[in-house]
């Protein structure tokens, strides 16, 4: 290829044009990135996305004789920070046949935010389980999601007078649930002194 | 499209020249003309035919396959001119080169200002050959080729250096000279860093604080790129690198240029492009190990003898899927996962990135400007604006679908940083040689979603004054520096719904001395005693809360002091003609050292009980060792040993540390080619890699025991193929070569998965001239 050298001066300043012009268009580009936040005014804490605050069993005798009893775990600023303010025991009444429904709450927000509709909403992905660590007590979960169990809603069966805990826990288990409370995450694990009375 | 044709027809071109059988060699030194140091990595060439080879790390070089007669030889080292000398070879022959720098002091080569100012602490610089192999490696792993640096991981795709058994806030990282900030004090936030950015790396080891300020306790990492173009015309470098584990792929490219009608103008444009998928051990897949990393820079000076100005700006950009298995919610699932074979989780082979995972920015954009006062100093300014963005993504998005919506990060970090300094240094004058600087930073953070670390201002200022004594001719030179710093930060954050914020103010004096001493030509001695300080970071001060990856509540101490330490280290290089050995023993005592200390109560919370961790302080004492030998069997082969050691207690409870590296060993054979015609520089080495368990860990701190100790072998190999006036360079590399199953100590990941099985990587360094004017400078 024949190039004259007028052409080529051309060509090295067309280069030297070229060069200067793309650094100048990067340099333009590459602005500062920005920080929009102030630092004196920290978000607030319910910024946070979620956080289960709460879990409240809601008991009532299936016979309707015995008083409705709750029990709740609560821990307002969630994992971390301050400690529990609520943390009842579980007093039930001997020989008797209780219906159990969970509560959760997110009470960082107000109002506070009902996370068991939401566990419902994905029931399919969730499963409580309960272990009572004593005989006098069995619990078996009554609701299901169309193919497993869930326990949102359960039945507690009461015998004989006497104290232990009760272990609940929420796994969570998206596209693994099998029924077993093995796979998954735990997002709830609370054990309550369990007195039958 | 015009680079493939261009380079098509520059390789069709390369000229062919034959040969005699010539034997002889020319070795020799390459020196500094000044102070007298050996100058590694320069490249001693000759032009008809074009062949060259490098000098190692003690400037030593060989030019084997010589015939008799005379022959112009030139010799390049970067921030120096090429200097030319005739010599003629009747044999082997013996001669020096002085490559001469073009002023007294080099504006643009950071690294070798820096390096030179406090050299009786031991720097390691990351050879050449290393640097190649571990390309489309991450930086943390890329450093661990310097003895006595070692890393912290999480997973495959985070690695931090750990030097001498101290990372994280108490190592510096020194960007293009410039005070890398990020959110370093996590364990699982590495450096945000371009690798390929890196021209050279380089280690020094031990307490640092007077040049370099508060931070500097086990050591300094710097990066620096490459050095501008100073001849006219525009080059390119390509490089590329694949990787066999996770099908990892790197692209790297480099322009320069420099006007040949304004020498002055220096410019320089680069970027990276980095895709991997998930990673996998000898028997499983990691699920979500892939990442996607995307960087650019550039770089233009107006650099003239007597003054200059230079700006840099880059931007470093990642996404990173972080291990699902290692994800876990409390206690029962974090002893479920480590007593399974597997994973709980399993996966195949996918470049998606899904949750949990990672999304980091940092932008960095400095300029600097110096100015020669009279002929005896220079004066020089340089301001630093950093950016970094954090962003971590949970597992799981929230149940509440309006909120899920949002797909917000779970925590958010962001951090500006402005740092200023100015350096005045003046060359030696009746023996002394020193500089004198005076410097001040200003950080802002703040977060959103999950509190852990509350918002923040940190002011700083420091003033320093080193001096170095060497009378002429002396074979001793002696180094002493002062430093004053302080620190004042405010935090702010909420407390019973009115914003709280506390201040604190640190201040504190840093001093070393040193000495270096040069028996001959071959031996050099070092000694340094030097103290560093840092005050308690943010996280140590305030955080509380859940830390998810651990499984445990940290809780911070607002009360906490300052950390000092003082170390005493000690250097022995021997360069033989077959024998080189580097030695580098230390011993540091860190006073109000602070640790995570395992306090009796549990928390418990709505996930269960969990163990909780106070910041406490206690007296640390790190000793240890990193010993390096090199032996020439015979021309070609070569075997390395590289021996490292650590010991590390608490004084206060006569307990070990937790979490410092074991011990490591590494041998080499290293077989060397004779350069051909048309190929250079050609080797093939195997080393073992073996590292045992670590023993020496204090009881209770920790779920599970260390794993076992392990061996891995590892191959490498590299040609360079000389092309008008470069070198292409290939090579081939495989680590854990022979898909050993093992765990390592210091990953923090080590509960859930084994290490990354087998992983080959191939990579080719392309460079060739785009634009060559006509008349070249030499």
């Amino acid at each position: 290829m024949q190039i004259n050298m007028k052409t080529k001066t051309n060509m090295k300043t067309n280069m030297r044009t070229i060069a200067l012009l793309g650094l100048t268009c990067i340099a333009a580009l590459s602005s500062c990135k920005k920080d929009d936040d102030l630092v004196t005014v920290p978000q607030p804490i319910a910024n946070e996305q979620e956080v289960i605050t709460t879990v409240t069993l809601q008991f009532t005798d299936l016979a309707g004789v015995q008083p409705n009893v709750t029990a709740t775990f609560r821990d307002p600023d969630g994992d971390g920070g301050l400690n529990y303010d609520i943390f009842d025991t579980i007093r039930l009444q001997n020989n008797t046949v209780y219906n159990a429904s969970i509560l959760l709450l997110n009470e960082t927000v107000s109002p506070a935010d009902t996370i068991s509709n939401e566990v419902l909403e994905e029931d399919d992905e969730h499963l409580f389980c309960f272990t009572p660590s004593f005989a006098n007590l069995s619990i078996a979960r009554t609701d299901t999601d169309g193919v497993y169990e869930v326990g949102l809603q359960s039945q507690w069966t009461v015998g004989n007078v006497g104290n232990g805990t009760t272990q609940i826990v929420l796994k969570h288990q998206p596209g693994i649930k099998d029924g077993t409370c093995a796979p998954g995450e735990t997002d709830i694990d609370v054990t309550f002194v369990t007195e039958i009375q | 499209m015009q680079f493939i044709v261009l380079l098509i027809v520059t390789l069709s071109v390369s000229p062919l020249i034959a040969q005699d059988s010539c034997s002889y060699q020319l070795s020799g030194y390459v020196i500094d003309e000044h102070d007298r140091m050996p100058l590694a990595n320069s490249r001693v060439y000759i032009k008809e035919p074009r062949r060259g080879v490098f000098a190692d790390s003690m400037g030593y070089f060989v030019f084997p396959g010589l015939c008799s007669g005379t022959y112009e030889f030139y010799c390049k080292h970067v921030g120096c001119d090429a200097v030319k000398k005739t010599i003629t070879i009747q044999g082997n022959t013996e001669g020096n080169f002085y490559p001469e720098h073009h002023v007294d002091f080099d504006a643009v080569n950071v690294m070798a200002a820096k390096m030179n100012e406090e050299v009786s602490l031991a720097t390691r610089k990351l050879s050449e050959k290393d640097k190649n192999e571990t390309k489309g490696f991450s930086l943390g792993d890329g450093l661990t080729r310097i003895n006595g640096v070692r890393r912290l991981s999480t997973g495959n795709n985070i690695s931090k250096p750990v030097i001498h058994g101290l990372h994280s806030n108490r190592i510096l990282i020194l960007n293009n000279g410039v005070r890398q900030e990020g959110q370093q004090w996590g364990n699982e936030h590495a450096p945000e860093i371009d690798p390929f950015i890196a021209d050279e790396l380089a280690v020094v080891k031990g307490a640092n604080g007077v040049r370099y300020g508060p931070d500097a306790i086990g050591g300094v990492v710097l990066v620096n790129p490459k050095e501008l173009r100073k001849t006219p015309g525009i080059g390119v470098e390509l490089n590329l690198v694949g990787l066999s584990n996770g099908l990892q792929g790197n692209t790297s490219a480099t322009l320069d240029g420099n006007s040949s009608k304004f020498p002055a103008i220096s410019w320089r444009l680069q970027g990276t492009f980095k895709r991997g998928g998930n990673a996998k051990t000898p028997d499983y897949y990691l699920k979500n190990t892939g990442l996607k990393e995307y960087n650019f820079s550039y770089a233009l000076a107006y650099n003239k003898p007597k003054y200059g100005i230079d700006f840099f700006y880059s931007q470093f950009n990642t996404d990173i899927g972080i291990f699902s298995a290692a994800h876990i919610g409390n206690l029962t699932d974090l002893q479920q996962a480590f007593e399974a074979e597997e994973p709980l989780e399993s996966a195949g082979f996918t470049y998606d990135i899904d949750r949990p995972r990672q999304h980091i920015e940092h932008e960095l954009f400095k300029t600097k400007g110096y100015l020669r006062t009279g002929k005896k100093g220079k004066i020089a300014l340089t301001y630093a604006r950093q950016y970094n963005k954090r962003l971590e993504y949970d597992k799981h998005v929230p149940l509440n679908d309006s909120l899920a919506n949002l797909n917000l990060p779970a925590l958010q970090f962001e951090l500006t940083t402005h740092t200023a300094e100015i350096v005045w240094e003046h060359i030696r004058l009746k023996s002394f040689k020193g500089s004198l600087g005076v410097n001040g930073t200003y950080q802002e953070n703040t977060y959103a979603g999950r509190f852990f670390i509350p918002n923040f201002q940190k002011i700083g200022a420091g003033i320093f004054w080193i001096e170095s004594w060497k009378p002429k001719a002396s074979k001793l030179e002696i180094e002493s520096g002062v430093r004053f710093d302080n620190i004042y930060q405010r935090v702010y954050m909420w407390k019973d719904e009115t914003i709280v914020s506390p201040a604190q103010n640190y201040m504190n004096m840093s001093g070393t001395i040193g000495a270096i001493y040069k028996v001959n030509k071959r031996l050099i001695l070092r000694s340094n005693l030097g103290t560093a300080w840092r005050p308690p970071n943010i996280n140590e001060l305030y955080s509380n809360g859940l830390h998810h990856g651990a499984a445990s509540i940290e809780i911070g101490d607002s009360t906490l002091v300052t950390e000092k330490a003082v170390n005493a280290s000690a250097s022995v290089e021997y360069s033989g003609k077959r024998l080189s050995v580097v030695l580098d023993a230390y011993y540091n005592v860190i006073n109000d050292f602070i640790y995570l200390k395992p306090t009796l109560v549990t928390t418990v919370t709505i996930k269960g009980a969990f163990p909780t961790f106070a910041h406490d302080q206690v007296n640390a004492h790190l000793r240890g060792l990193d010993f390096t030998l090199s032996y020439a069997l015979t021309k070609e082969f070569k075997v390395i040993s590289k021996a490292s050691i650590l010991r590390a207690l608490n004084q206060t409870s006569r307990q070990h540390l937790v979490m410092m590296p074991a011990d490591r060993f590494e041998n080499s054979l290293e077989y060397n080619f004779k350069d051909g015609k048309k190929v250079e520089n050609a080797y093939v080495s195997l080393s073992v890699t073996s590292v045992l368990k670590q023993s020496r860990v204090p009881e209770n701190s920790d779920f599970v025991n260390p794993p076992e100790g392990y061996t891995v072998l590892n191959f490498a190999a590299g040609i360079d193929i000389p092309l008008n006036a470069n070198n292409i360079s290939l090579g081939i590399s495989a680590n854990n070569l022979l898909n050993v199953r093992y765990r390592d100590y210091m990953n923090r990941f080590r509960y859930f998965a084994n290490e990354m099985g087998r992983n080959i990587s191939v990579r080719a360094t392309i460079p060739f001239a785009l634009f060559t004017p006509k008349s070249i400078h030499n």
